[in-house]
């Protein structure tokens, strides 16, 4: 599981809704396509995409299955924004310390 | 419920051995001579130099080898040299509730720098339109990004 495939999980906008509903706590199926404009089959569809991205996880619950929000998906995601800073901090650090400190007047 | 704390602020801190208007005017001003544009940017085969445009308001973008200008994001607080704060959104195709603050201290000879991108919890406080399109924070934010640099 790599955050490229989480962030493209995410990129759609329905999907995106799904994941922030699943946020504020597990839902079935049913419960998630009540609150969009789109067929329960796209839901389950969608939910699929977020499960292999290893963002959502799903458990039986009597007929049906509920899905909540896997953390560890999140902190995939998180490592990726942390390296992200880390290398353009590292890029920043290496040209302030090289370039010589003389003030000049700029805006 | 996920805890907002689940989502906390990415914060990075460092120090620099040079003072702290320097410090500053290399992060700001000076971009362009260090930005790594082949790893971040929203095209790297396109992008050819990063801008910081200074005051509140400015502008950072990346230009392309066309002279296209990209935004990535606008400042909101300019206060040289210790502090800057830009709203961060380089896919502006969706909404962009983050921020990246960056705070630069005097330490005898030396600089702190501290950068704290933050903003996520502002995920739980969005819903769906009528329409039923959606903007997301900084997923929708950093995917542009993710692709450019060929995933994590």
């Amino acid at each position: 599981m790599d955050a490229y495939v989480c962030l493209d999980a995410l990129g759609d906008p329905t999907r995106r809704a799904i994941f922030e509903r699943l946020r504020r706590g597990p839902a079935a199926v049913g419960e998630l396509a009540r609150g969009l404009p789109v067929s329960r089959p796209a839901v389950s569809q969608h939910l699929r995409v977020l499960r292999e991205a290893g963002l959502v996880r799903d458990r039986p619950s009597g007929a049906r299955r509920v899905y909540s929000v896997a953390p560890e998906g999140l902190a995939e995601l998180r490592a990726y924004v942390e390296g992200f800073w880390a290398d353009a901090l590292d890029a920043f650090a290496a040209a302030a310390e090289r370039s010589p400190a003389e003030e000049e007047e700029t805006s | 419920m996920i805890p907002i704390d689940t989502i906390p602020p990415v914060c990075r801190s460092l120090t620099l051995h040079c003072p702290v208007e320097h410090a500053f005017r290399t992060f700001t001003n000076a971009i362009s001579s260090w930005w790594p544009l082949d790893t971040h940017a929203i095209d790297r085969g396109r992008a050819r130099s990063a801008v910081f445009e200074p005051g509140v308001g400015g502008r950072l973008f990346e230009r392309w080898d066309d002279g296209s200008e990209h935004d990535w994001g606008r400042v909101t607080v300019w206060e040289p040299p210790v502090r800057v704060v830009f709203d961060w959104q380089p896919n502006r195709e969706r909404a962009a509730p983050t921020e990246v603050e960056v705070r630069f201290t005097p330490r005898g000879e030396e600089t702190v720098v501290e950068l704290e991108h933050r903003g996520w919890e502002r995920l739980g406080e969005e819903g769906i339109s009528a329409r039923g399109s959606y903007e997301q924070g900084w997923v929708g934010v950093l995917d542009r990004y993710a692709r450019a640099a060929g995933g994590a």
